[in-house]
């Protein structure tokens, strides 16, 4: 096990990879995350005055449709191994990711106990979307099909280097948001946003926030270790 | 370094058992106490004395309505002042906005409000008093508090099964009786409470608090076309309860408390403002069954307000005390067996008791001191008013006495239905946490003791800290989640929610560790054992995934909960399309579930020839079920025909002797042969014997408990049930197929998750209306309260029971590990290792739920909503309390039994 992963990081540094990146590339790529995010909202709210209270399923395609380029284009650039993969085909497999990575999300959301039936579907659908571009797509585009770093990214959550913790922790801030936001729910205080998805939605924003956030600080943190 | 023996866990486990029953039932008297009332509805009878009952025997066979109504007038000697009466009550009207508080008269802006009232109160036409509220200070209770007079509790609430309606004697239904019509207008809670009362209504539902105008309107225009016929009547405005300055209300502060009651058009009333006197609420009914002659309802513990009768004659007004004195003193027996008082009758006194001064001694005396004094005195004066030689001073001295025991009576009556013994309640929380730190404790020690065990044989492996996993985290996590959203009502009333996401989130977790073992099986060695690794996972992720499905499903069989019953769900849609649905559903559920029963069976290798003994000695009630469901369920017939009944006595009589022989038998009989490919050295016949013993009963356990829940379940709830157990079967594979061994507490309490979850999955709630009644009568041909409360408990705490049943099959897996690794195995040892976590993880588990009940259920006693969502959920943790020593009773005499026969066989093998 630790033999694998110590070869890992040789083969990854000798396909210069993840190259020693400085504190304002990292600042820069964490923040166009970010912005993207809350862009999205704002163009939604301003642009096409909807928001996820009033009309979550317009509002939540808005803001896949503009995150899903933003965060593909984005993380294809950071591909393993970029001598054998081009950069189209690492665009590639977040488009294959998108869907794949939507139908994951929905099935384990509807476990979880999100209503089935045709009227939750374009609902369920979006966030569903959504969702996987928090979760799926980054590692489809950066990993492709390699099983093992699916495995360290999401079964094991030990990332190395900033780009897997841009990968790791927003993700699972993401799924954990989701999962907290839907405490509301059962609550009999009769707001409209405690309808599904509205909610959950906000927690995985919010949460994907947070992990971004938390992202940007633990790699400047090894930064700053490695220096010491 | 001090380590558990087996005598001492046990011994010790049973003595936090023991304290936390004696806690609880501390707790429950001291929380909702019993008071015994009478049952029944005044008739008659409550027109003669309860001291010395009349020679002559009264037979009173009135049907009419007419004819009842000149008898009370008969009887009762009063002339009744009015015939119409108006009972106008108001929600949350604090005494104070009308009459204002100690002397001072109301608040200038409260007086504008109502103009009219305080005209009719300036005048003295109306005639105003505080009456005090008992607490909950909550629209239901008080409702029934003021028409049927009775200080409520709450036991007599929740053994009223499914059902609003207020089925104690109350003034309604006195009134009903007599004939009266009734029209109600405003708030539907009178129709729920009143179904069949009312000639003509008009409810409306006025649940949003903030809509003040609706329920008005609604009233309001009904009343020129009501009120236009003019004869005498009484306006009697009332309100439930006051409220405090931010309008809550449900607490015993004097704003909560301070409720109003507003007589106008007493017929003599004083012309000037009269201070304002406060009352009782439950006084209104005694004082509206007098005035308007009907009997006092049975359990009122009110005494009438003297005023409102100031119209009639003396000996009218005395006879109103008297028959008042009568009802509470029949009330008073009710509680205090031994109040008699027959010493007084037959002899007469020729004085007027002028000898008895102050009365003392234990309750009883004083009362019954009282009581001949009051009487006595009523005697003497009529004895005086026959010879025509009144004297006021005697009439003052009689209503002096008779209103000194009426308010004694009465207030001992109330103290005691509301009072709280707090002493009680806290040596009974005090028990409950003590038991419970027992019990945590005992669990902390027994896996300290299992970790040693462990890292002495495995201690050139790995010799670091145990690291906590995510799921061993997430076990414990959901103990704080589920304590933490019962403070709150709304996640009360929707606990399916929870239960089911905290399992699901549970299974992922387990999924995601699943795949982690994968990984480490990747990277050893190759071929044939790498084969089978990845059979395992596939077998355990598939395993895993199966009962996510099929919890997925059971969230969606019944929506359940309270605020959100009409989404739809798959029971409704299969009941709308009729039993052509139902029926196949049902069929399929019961040949799956004996299959699937089949099929475990045949894991167990030994004896082909014993499992198939077995296997089909559970063939004959499967087919007696099956005609069963067949014949009668859902098709007609009324399940309560006779040939039902029997053929259901001969399905419980069936099932309860196939399986109590099959458990007697087996550890005897049960084959043990060496398995092949093992040493002997690890083996014996009595290991193998008990693992293989444990298996198939637990099997027996819950196929027997599947069939008889499928009969006595309703239809709708057969796919449930068979899900519930493949669910369960496939949690135990998946765990049994897992790498890394998962610790045994873990398996034993996400059995106990899935347990939890299917008992909301079945329909069931925290409200007492969704028991089923119905099927508690299965097979009861008599009408017997203990019989069908037990098929009660049965139908309810299904999955519960079946999860603990199914703890054997763990148990089983868990003494054939601890035989394979362990050196030196002795009898003490493997019942430690394998018997005390199935026992103790759910007792652990309940004990910590409990406690926390308990304490948020003090916490919460002045809360809205304590009587309708707090304490009905008490009731199920009780149960579920209940349900789980039951079950585990169940278990742990089974593996002692087990363990000991074949003790006993290996002896006489040696």
């Amino acid at each position: 096990m630790e033999k694998a992963e110590k070869k890992l990081k040789l083969s990854t540094n000798s396909n210069s990879t993840l190259l020693p990146i400085s504190s304002l590339y990292t600042f820069i790529l964490h923040t166009i995350c970010g912005l993207g995010l809350a862009l999205a909202y704002w163009v939604a709210h301003n642009v096409y005055s909807v928001s996820l209270v009033n009309d979550p399923t317009q509002t939540l395609r808005l803001i896949w449709v503009i995150e899903a380029p933003i965060v593909i284009l984005l993380f294809s650039g950071f591909r393993q191994h970029p001598n054998q993969c081009s950069y189209i085909k690492a665009v590639g497999r977040g488009l294959l990711g998108l869907p794949a990575g939507a139908i994951v999300n929905a099935l384990g959301a509807i476990a979880l106990g999100a209503p089935v039936g045709i009227q939750h579907f374009s609902k369920t659908a979006n966030w569903s979307i959504l969702m996987s571009v928090f979760t799926i797509v980054p590692t489809a585009s950066v990993f492709g099909s390699s099983w093992i770093e699916w495995r360290r990214i999401f079964a094991h959550a030990k990332p190395n280097g900033p780009i897997d913790l841009l990968i790791c922790l927003p993700a699972h801030g993401a799924v954990i948001g989701a999962w907290f936001g839907a405490w509301p729910m059962p609550l009999d205080w009769e707001r409209p946003w405690q309808e599904w998805p509205i909610c959950v939605s906000f927690g995985a924003m919010a949460g994907y926030m947070v992990g971004i956030v938390a992202s940007f600080s633990i790699s400047l943190f090894q930064k700053h270790l490695k220096k010491e | 370094m001090s380590t558990l023996t087996c005598t001492k866990l046990t011994l010790l486990t049973l003595a936090a058992v023991v304290i936390q029953i004696i806690g609880l039932s501390l707790f429950v008297l001291g929380f909702f106490p019993v008071k015994p009332a009478l049952s029944g509805v005044s008739g008659p009878e409550s027109f003669t004395s309860p001291v010395c009952p009349s020679a002559e025997d009264h037979n009173f066979t009135i049907q009419s309505p007419d004819e009842l109504k000149s008898l009370y007038l008969e009887l009762s000697n009063i002339s009744p002042s009015y015939d119409r009466l108006i009972l106008m009550v108001v929600d949350g009207l604090p005494a104070e906005f009308v009459l204002g508080r100690d002397d001072r008269p109301a608040p200038e802006i409260f007086r504008k409000s109502m103009p009219y009232t305080q005209s009719l109160l300036d005048r003295g036409v109306a005639t105003g008093y505080h009456a005090k509220a008992a607490p909950p200070t909550v629209t239901m209770p008080r409702l029934k508090a003021m028409v049927s007079g009775s200080v409520g509790g709450f036991l007599d609430v929740a053994l009223n099964f499914n059902t609003q309606e207020l089925l104690d004697d109350n003034l309604i239904g006195q009134f009903f009786k007599i004939g009266w019509k009734m029209v109600m207008l405003g708030d539907e809670t009178w129709l729920k409470l009143f179904p069949r009362s009312f000639t003509r209504h008009d409810g409306v539902h006025s649940f949003f608090v903030k809509d003040t105008v609706q329920v008005d309107h609604n009233v309001s225009r009904h009343l020129d076309a009501e009120l236009l016929m003019i004869d005498w009547k009484l306006l009697m405005l009332v309100s439930d309860h006051g409220m405090t300055e931010n309008g809550n209300h449900g607490g015993a502060s004097y704003e909560e408390a301070d409720a109003l009651m507003l007589l106008i058009g007493l017929r003599d009333y004083d012309r000037r403002p009269s201070t304002h006197k406060t009352v009782n609420q439950v006084d209104i009914t005694p004082t509206l069954a007098l005035l308007f002659g009907v009997p006092i309802p049975i359990n009122s513990a009110g005494i009438l307000i003297a005023d409102t009768l100031k119209s009639l004659e003396a000996a009218q007004q005395l006879r109103a005390l008297e028959l008042n004195t009568w009802q509470l003193f029949r009330l008073l027996q009710a509680q205090l067996p031994d109040l008699s008082c027959s010493s007084s009758c037959g002899v007469d006194k020729d004085g007027p008791g002028n000898d008895i001064g102050e009365c003392d001694g234990n309750t009883e005396e004083i009362f019954c001191c009282l009581y001949i004094k009051a009487a006595d005195l009523h005697k003497a004066w009529k004895s005086c008013q026959v010879l025509g030689s009144n004297k006021v001073e005697d009439y003052r001295s009689t209503v002096l006495a008779y209103n000194d025991f009426l308010r004694t009576a009465s207030e001992w009556l109330s103290r005691r239905a509301t009072n709280k013994p707090v002493g009680l309640l806290a040596f009974g929380l005090t028990g409950m946490i003590l038991s419970s730190l027992i019990l945590l404790s005992l669990l902390y020690q027994l896996e300290q003791d299992v970790c040693m065990i462990k890292e002495d044989r495995t201690s050139h492996f790995s010799s670091r800290m145990h690291k906590w996993h995510m799921d061993e985290i997430f076990v414990m996590a959901i103990v704080c989640f589920l304590v933490l959203s019962m403070g709150s009502s709304s996640l009360i009333e929707e606990e399916q929610y929870i239960w089911h996401f905290m399992t699901s989130t549970l299974y992922f977790l387990l999924l995601r560790k699943a795949v982690q073992s994968i990984s480490s099986v990747n990277t050893q060695d190759q071929g044939n054992f790498m084969e089978r690794q990845i059979k395992r996972r596939f077998i355990q992720m598939s395993s895993i995934i199966f009962v996510l499905i099929s919890g997925r499903i059971l969230r969606g069989w019944h929506q359940g909960g309270v605020n959100w019953t009409n989404f739809p769900d798959i029971s409704k849609w299969l009941e709308s399309e009729g039993t052509a649905y139902i029926k196949p559903v049902q069929l399929v559920s019961l040949l799956l579930l004996t299959t699937s029963g089949f099929y475990a069976l045949s894991f167990l290798r030994p004896s082909k020839r014993f499992v198939i003994v077995v296997g089909l000695s559970f063939l004959f009630p499967a087919i007696l079920v099956l005609q069963y469901i067949i014949n009668y369920q859902s098709s007609g017939v009324p399940a309560s025909s006779n040939n039902a009944t029997l053929l259901v006595q001969i399905i419980y009589a069936t099932l309860g002797t196939t399986t109590f022989g099959i458990v007697v038998a087996v550890p005897w009989f049960m084959p043990v042969r060496n398995p092949k490919g093992c040493s002997s050295h690890h083996y014996n016949v009595l290991h193998v014997g008990i693992a293989d013993s444990l298996y198939l009963i637990g099997l027996v356990y819950i196929i027997c408990w599947g069939l008889l829940q499928l009969l006595l379940q309703q239809p709708i709830n057969s796919a449930p049930i068979l899900l519930l157990l493949v669910q369960i079967l496939a949690s135990m594979c998946s765990s049994s197929n897992s790498d890394p061994e998962p610790k045994q507490w873990v398996e034993v309490a996400v059995v106990y998750y899935l347990g939890m979850a299917g008992h909301f999955a079945l329909g069931n709630t925290n409200t007492i209306a969704t028991i089923d009644v119905a099927g508690a009568y299965m097979g009861v041909s008599s009408h017997s309260t203990v019989l069908s409360g037990i098929l009660m408990f049965m139908i309810t705490y299904a999955a519960p029971m079946l999860a603990l049943l199914s703890m054997l099959i763990n148990l089983s897996r868990r003494s054939k590990i601890s035989l394979v690794n362990a050196q030196d195995v002795d009898l003490h040892f493997l019942l430690k290792t394998t018997l005390a976590y199935p026992c103790l993880v759910p007792l652990g588990l309940n004990s910590i739920f409990l406690v926390a009940y308990t304490t948020i259920l003090l916490l919460m006693r002045n809360h809205l909503f304590v009587w309708s969502v707090f304490s009905p959920k008490y009731m199920y943790v009780c149960a579920t309390t209940a349900c789980i020593y039951i079950g585990v009773l169940i278990v742990a005499s089974t593996v002692f039994y087990t363990y000991s026969t074949l003790g006993l066989r290996k002896m006489w093998i040696r």
